[in-house]
């Protein structure tokens, strides 16, 4: 386990924005007073510290140059450098405010060792202007109490005992005031506790505190929570020279692409999402996800369906200088069949399956849709679009064929409006069809209809809205509509609105 | 084994191209199959135009007349299906028209939508792909482009317009449709690369899924439509 952090953080945010004047401090509110959370180094050598109170600092060092912090901006900075860390680890935590925690195993040997991704590491981050502190060791806490209180350097599993003993309690991650009450009875080092009866301390301390020495230990796993899911499958490779051009990258893919087909095919699973990263040279990573409607293993169809999301991205892929790096992994996997031989009726799915896939990709999942039916009165919801990438296998339409039968439904419009228009309408009777109305300032004089047919509202629900009467209607050119009239004439009594039109769809 | 299995894949091979590429799609009325040259030609562009934006239902209705046997791919740009109304499951269904057999796209700009017509077309099992234009002229390259990917696979393209268009364009047909009282199509055929023109008012028939000449113009007795064509779904 890795552990990264930035003691600087905030400061050194605002220096790789602008020139800012030295000695400088950065301060935020803490329960309702103003204190120092970050220094430069010329404000460290003043003496002062974080956790001070920035009146008293000021007043130590009129000439201290103070800005207030910018918690959202340093969270982003901390996702960032996150997503740039991906590069040696799919398994990368935050560990907020201004901390990383890198689960390297199995990883290190890419590069050469621990020591050496260490010094690769620290290189890079140095290099983009950030103070660090590194340490590796067997456990989440040990490496995180050695990033923050010891010496930086690599333990080796095991070594959790001596690496820790000498820190102060605090480096246990423990709340303020249990290290206070453990201070009062003398308890300062973590080798002041780690002999002593476990009884007694859990009784006056919590238990919280023996969870966290044993976490620490590792007498108790602590599991990681990366940022990202935990991918099943994944291949990546490093480029010794920086790669821009998009068939590059494309070739890139295939590669990687037939990398990941063993280790399906071995499983007999298929992808069914995939993304891809690249990282940029300058430290910028691009994380390109992808979809397809059923289990792929094939390298040219994940290559060509990438094809299409990179065009769709366009200007927004700027390479910059060259990416140096690129990683391929299957974010959700299914189990796949053997590819089925020969022309058989499945073929005919399959190929339409893969060009929703490729439209998918270019236009969006949600733009390319099947239509479904869905058990409801209201016409709305009665029929929607789904993605067909996620639609279900029964799309309902037997059910609703029967349902149609069975209640002798009246036949509904060829296209029905995304939100019903409001009309103005003159009807002869209350409750009867309107004799004309004027929909988008034409006039239409109703020759024939036929209704009402109502649909109550969702009584059940606030917006449900009130009862509806449709009605079917040709006017004289021959166009035919479908009105409703929300609202019923006899409930005007009762203090409800008054009944206002719709048009709602337009017959072929 | 191989061999045979080669034989038997060229032998499907070719009974397919026959059937998608040289075939029409029979209307299933005579007069009208007669000037079309058999039927609405596979592998070509048609282009069906409203006759005023308010007849756009009766167009839509029209083209998915046509078409309704086959696997179906609708396009449409957003601003079309905020103008006019999406294509509604229920009413297509009422219509004769499975929604199981229909894929829709909304497209954000009139670039990706011939795009994706395009894509579309190159799709072996998709028989036909409608597409609603509503930006006025289309630029003869990309009819072109167009007409050439469905001569390729055999699809018919069909090309919705909420008004009638003046340019030149390689469509095979094009036809003016409206409304007409009594639930029946006016439908114009204005331009056809394979005979006549002609002008005729059209009934659909729900249940037999088909246009039929309204009745009076009818024999009492027609004799029974060949219309095998129809279980190629």
């Amino acid at each position: 386990m890795l552990s990264l952090w930035l003691p600087r953080l905030p400061i050194d945010r605002i220096e790789r924005l602008r020139e800012v004047s030295s000695p400088l401090a950065v301060y935020g509110k803490r329960s309702n007073a103003e204190l120092i959370v970050a220094l430069d180094e010329a404000a460290e050598r003043l003496g002062l510290h974080t956790g001070l109170a920035l009146a008293q600092a000021r007043a130590m060092h009129p000439h201290l140059h103070a800005i207030e912090e910018d918690a959202e901006a340093n969270a982003a900075l901390l996702e960032k450098i996150a997503d740039w860390c991906l590069r040696y680890t799919p398994l990368v935590a935050c560990d907020a405010p201004d901390g990383l925690l890198l689960d390297i195993g199995g990883c290190a040997h890419l590069y050469g060792g621990e020591e050496a991704l260490v010094a690769d590491l620290g290189e890079r981050i140095a290099r983009a202007g950030f103070a660090y502190n590194i340490a590796i060791a067997g456990t989440i806490g040990a490496a995180w109490a050695a990033a923050h209180f010891g010496e930086p350097a690599r333990y080796a599993c095991g070594e959790q005992r001596t690496l820790l003993a000498p820190l102060p309690l605090s480096a246990l991650r423990l709340p303020a005031d249990t290290v206070a009450a453990l201070a009062r009875v003398g308890l300062k080092r973590i080798g002041d506790i780690i002999d002593l009866p476990r009884a007694p301390l859990a009784a006056r301390f919590g238990t919280e505190l023996l969870r966290q020495l044993d976490r620490a230990l590792g007498a108790e796993h602590e599991p990681l929570n990366p940022r990202l899911p935990v991918t099943p499958y994944v291949a990546e490779q490093r480029f010794p020279e920086p790669i821009a051009r998009e068939e590059d990258v494309l070739a890139v893919i295939a590669r990687l692409a037939a990398r990941l087909q063993f280790a399906l095919e071995r499983r007999g699973d298929g992808a069914r999402r995939l993304e891809l990263t690249l990282f940029r040279t300058d430290g910028e990573v691009r994380r390109i996800a992808a979809g397809c409607s059923h289990p792929l293993r094939d390298p040219a169809q994940i290559r060509a369906l990438f094809v299409e999301r990179l065009t769709a991205l366009s200007d927004e892929f700027d390479p910059g200088f060259g990416f140096d790096m690129a990683r391929l992994s299957v974010l959700v996997a299914e189990p796949a069949p053997p590819e089925q031989i020969g022309i058989g009726g499945g073929e005919d799915d399959a190929e339409v399956a893969r060009l929703v896939d490729r439209l998918s990709a270019r236009l969006g999942t949600r733009r390319v849709r099947r239509l479904i039916a869905q058990d409801s009165h209201s016409p709305e919801i009665a029929a929607a679009a789904v993605p067909a990438q996620t639609a279900p296998a029964d799309p309902g339409w037997p059910a609703f064929r029967h349902f149609r039968a069975y209640a002798d439904l009246a036949p509904r419009p060829l296209r029905l409006l995304t939100r019903p228009e409001p009309i103005e309408a003159m009807a002869e009777v209350p409750d009867g069809p309107p004799l004309r109305f004027r929909w988008r300032r034409a006039l239409h004089e109703v020759i024939a209809a036929e209704g009402p047919e109502r649909i109550e509202g969702a009584w059940w629900s606030e917006h449900g809205g009130p009862a509806r009467d449709y009605f079917r209607v040709e006017d004289k050119s021959g166009l035919r509509f479908w009105l409703f009239r929300s609202g019923l004439y006899r409930d005007l009594a009762q203090g409800a609105a008054a009944p206002t039109w719709f048009l709602h769809g337009t017959f072929a | 084994m191989i061999e045979q299995l080669r034989q038997r894949l060229q032998a499907l091979q070719k009974t397919a191209g026959i059937a998608d590429v040289a075939s029409a799609l029979p209307l299933g009325i005579a007069v009208i199959d007669d000037a079309l040259g058999g039927g609405l030609a596979r592998g070509a562009l048609h282009e069906i135009a409203a006759s005023s934006e308010t007849h756009l239902a009766a167009a839509t209705g029209f083209a998915l007349g046509l078409v309704s046997s086959c696997r179906l791919l609708w396009l449409a740009e957003d601003m079309a299906l905020i103008e006019s109304g999406a294509p509604y499951g229920p009413g297509l269904d009422a219509f004769g028209l499975a929604p199981e057999r229909l894929l829709t796209v909304s497209a954000a700009r009139p670039r990706d939508l011939l795009w994706a017509m395009e894509e579309t077309l190159r799709c072996r099992t998709i028989g036909a792909v409608i597409g609603e234009w509503r930006h006025g002229e289309i630029d003869m390259v990309a009819l072109r482009r167009l007409s050439l990917a469905a001569a390729e696979s055999g699809a018919l393209a069909l090309l919705l317009r909420a008004a009638p268009a003046g340019e030149a364009s390689t469509a095979a047909t094009r036809w003016i449709v409206g409304a007409a009282p009594n639930a029946r199509f006016a439908a114009q055929l204005v331009r056809n690369r394979r005979g006549p023109t002609g002008s005729w008012i059209l009934e659909w028939s729900d249940n037999d899924e088909r246009f039929l000449l309204p009745t009076h113009a009818q024999p009492v007795a027609a004799p029974a439509p060949d219309r095998s064509h129809r279980k190629v779904a």
